[in-house]
């Protein structure tokens, strides 16, 4: 409906420019999170930083995966990007036993060597829970087109554009829930670790946010405390009363 | 025999009830077929057709035991006759309305429209707009006749009067009649649901207009707050009435006590907050409420509900009861609300709402208090009252079969839903998988149950329309 309408403008105006190729995604955050939720995500072959061989299903049988993407040679936010995920996973416990996080390269030049190059730069050469790996080029073009991963190279400067994007991955290769974006994101990301270590997180923030909340939630602490919506559920009662006190105060010239 | 004339503006609710209420009772065989697999080819039409029914029923029964309410409050109040014809036409808006966005636009959110659900349907726009409009006519119409009562009320006796509290002092003068009590309790609690509608309305409306959404868990809470209470005072209201009329048929007053006005009080103080355990599973719901939530269920079922069944055994114990179609209604009724009251106070209990949260057995319960609590209060009120003013011979045995007809009817259907709930059949299912296809064999049942309740009930409504249309030729 009204939604539904934005959207089919959105679409409308946006036609021209994504027939032209590959312009970043026009949808919200919230959109594109939403709707890989369930999505089916492909079993591809990894060579990881140890030189080991392994199927993304043998990690997932173990428990939950959350893959993400980078590439070496990143002058832009794949460093900092992957920073900020080692910092927030640990804020809440870290990966190991309860899930594990795949940090799959992108970029066909990069080699083995390359990945240990990463790991060892965020200091999580041996880190449980940690693998860096790589793929072939269809397994990579199929595991990126079914979770929606956006990137462009730059033929000039040999640098992508690119998504920051983390999914998370249940015990059957389904989406469980997915993570776009850098530290703004910090309090879902903080969410998704908790959780996939069987913590239960009962809340989340809806896009825009809610005129009358009844909890306001901090995601810094991931702790929520009452707010002023919760009061409005004590004005009915008040209003009875007031409106009762004064109708039969206004009726004390009583009828013999 | 001597007549007492019967007010034109209770002939027109009655006859307002008695068109709409067969339809509605189609519409709920129509659903019970439609997931017996009979007719899948409607099936499109049953989340429509659920949403009219629910709407419809708690809609209709309100404004009829409102009504009766207000009709026996005319007996010691003077009501504006204003008042009465507002009601009657601001209801009436509000069903066509209704009717509309239903029929015409398929507007399909359940009779508790839970936010966002109503703004992101497949349904157009427009249709749930009206829906909007539709209950804030109705909702405001309902306001303004409350006030209006509780008005009329206040021009003899003061609040604390009107509320019994002179007893508690061991006076009684003056003298209060329990159903101005009960009245006057359910109306002030009345006043509080529809303030809780607006405030819903309000964020809607602000949502349509501005983009701003709002928070569902506060929607919620409102949502419930209102409907929830609003069932439960049209129930007390005919409870009222059954406290007015039961005494002329056993010859013996049935008169307001400490413990009767005790009972009533505790219910305006609870009884606001008993709605809670519609929320149990809302886990985002601070953990306290829910304890309140099950508290109250209990202290707002208990004292009223016990306290006036054992008035009403008391009262027609050894006493020379005169049987008659509106007697018997009216004892029957007390029974299904407190048949129904056990299956709700059970399902009211955390550990069993746990297993029985939206099973059929939520929809077992309240029917049974609707139908063969409220609904039959009030149409022996309708009956008593045309009866008064017509008296025309009664044929007991006759009178006895269409009991026996509804009665059965209407528990036979209760009964497949008290079963399928208790073998976990989900409520609002419009086709059952296979795990849990026996829920089919219930609902084929159940629409056969109903059809029989249907029968006797045209038939009832035809007895009482008899004395209707000689009531109306003397109605003041
Ligand atoms: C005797 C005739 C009646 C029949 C055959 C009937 C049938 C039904 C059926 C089949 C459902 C759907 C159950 C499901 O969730 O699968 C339903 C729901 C409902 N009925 Fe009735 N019913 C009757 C009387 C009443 C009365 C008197 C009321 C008065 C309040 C009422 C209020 C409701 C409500 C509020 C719902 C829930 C709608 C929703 O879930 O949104 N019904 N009924
Ligand atoms: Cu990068």
């Amino acid at each position: 409906m009204r939604g539904h309408c934005a959207a089919l403008l959105a679409i409308l105006a946006l036609l021209p420019v994504l027939a032209s190729s590959d312009a970043a995604p026009a949808r919200s955050i919230d959109w594109r999170e939403g709707v890989l939720t369930g999505r089916m995500v492909p079993d591809i072959a990894l060579r990881t930083a140890s030189g080991g061989a392994q199927r993304l299903s043998d990690l997932w049988r173990q428990g939950p995966v959350l893959v993400t993407f980078f590439y070496r040679r990143c002058a832009g936010i794949c460093t900092p990007f992957l920073e900020w995920v080692r910092d927030a996973l640990q804020a809440t416990g870290g990966p190991g036993r309860e899930y594990r996080v795949v940090a799959l390269s992108f970029d066909e030049a990069d080699t083995i060597a390359a990945l240990q190059g990463q790991a060892a730069a965020l200091g999580l050469r041996d880190a449980p829970g940690w693998t860096f790996a790589i793929t072939g080029t269809e397994e990579l073009a199929a595991i990126t087109g079914a979770v929606d991963f956006w990137q462009r190279r730059n033929p000039t400067t040999g640098q992508y554009d690119h998504d920051a994007l983390l999914v998370a991955i249940d015990g059957q290769g389904r989406v469980l829930r997915a993570v776009l974006g850098g530290p703004e994101a910090s309090g879902r990301l903080r969410n998704l670790g908790a959780e996939l270590r069987g913590t239960f997180v009962p809340f989340y923030r809806v896009a825009g946010g809610a005129s009358w909340r009844c909890f306001a939630f901090d995601p810094a602490t991931g702790r929520s405390r009452l707010d002023w919506g919760m009061l409005l559920l004590l004005l009915p009662a008040l209003c009875a009363v007031t409106a009762a006190l004064l109708l039969f105060s206004a009726g004390a010239s009583r009828e013999p | 025999m001597t007549t007492r004339p019967a007010s034109s503006q209770l002939l027109i609710w009655i006859a307002i009830t008695f068109l709409l209420f067969p339809v509605l009772i189609l519409l709920g065989i129509l659903m019970r077929s439609i997931q017996a697999g009979e007719i899948s080819a409607l099936q499109p039409w049953f989340y429509p057709a659920m949403t009219l029914h629910g709407v419809g029923m708690v809609g209709v029964w309100y404004v009829a035991a409102m009504a009766c309410a207000a009709d026996v409050l005319s007996r010691h109040v003077t009501l504006p006759p204003a008042l009465g014809r507002l009601a009657i036409a601001g209801t009436v808006l509000g069903v066509v309305l209704l009717l509309a966005c239903v029929l015409l636009g398929r507007f399909a959110a359940g009779w508790y429209f839970l936010y966002p659900l109503p703004l992101k349907g497949e349904w157009p726009l427009w249709s749930a707009v009206t829906f909007l409009l539709s209950l804030t006519v109705l909702g405001a119409t309902w306001f303004i006749w409350s006030l209006g009562l509780l008005w009329a009320i206040s021009r003899r006796f003061s609040l604390g009067q009107a509320l019994g509290w002179h007893y508690l002092a061991g006076r009684t003068d003056p003298v209060l009649p329990p159903s101005v009590l009960i009245t006057t309790v359910s109306l002030i609690a009345g006043v509080a649901a529809l303030v809780s509608a607006v405030i819903v309305l309000a964020l809607f409306y602000l949502e349509l207009l501005t983009g701003q959404a709002s928070d569902a868990l506060l929607m919620k809470n409102l949502t419930f707050f209102f409907g929830h209470t609003l069932v439960n005072l049209a129930m007390y209201l005919g409870v009222a009435v059954a406290y007015e009329i039961l005494p002329e048929y056993a010859g013996r007053p049935w008169k307001t006590n400490k413990i009767v006005v005790v009972s009533w009080n505790t219910v305006l103080l609870i009884v606001l907050v008993a709605y809670f355990h519609h929320l149990y599973m809302d886990f985002v719901q601070p953990g306290i409420l829910q304890y309140i939530g099950q508290v109250a269920s209990y202290a707002s079922a208990i004292p009223a509900a016990v306290v006036t069944i054992f008035g009403a055994l008391l009262l027609v114990y050894r006493s020379r009861m005169r049987w008659n179609l509106a007697s018997l209604l009216f004892f029957l009724g007390l029974v299904g609300w407190a048949i129904g009251g056990v299956g709700a106070v059970i399902d009211s209990t955390i550990s069993v709402n746990a297993r029985l949260h939206n099973t059929l057995w939520v929809p077992a319960h309240f029917h049974t208090y609707m139908v063969a609590g409220l609904a039959f209060l009030v149409i022996g009120y309708f009956y008593h009252r045309c009866q008064e003013a017509a008296a025309l011979r009664e044929s007991k045995g006759y009178h006895q079969l269409l009991i026996v007809l509804m009665t059965a009817g209407a528990y036979g259907f209760f009964l497949m839903f008290y079963l399928a709930g208790a073998f976990s059949v989900p409520r609002r299912f419009a086709v059952y998988p296979v795990e849990i296809g026996h829920g089919a064999s219930f609902a084929g049942w159940a629409a056969l149950f109903a059809t029989l309740f249907l029968v006797g009930f045209v038939l009832t409504a035809t007895e009482v329309g008899r004395r209707w249309r000689a009531a109306l030729s003397s109605a003041t």
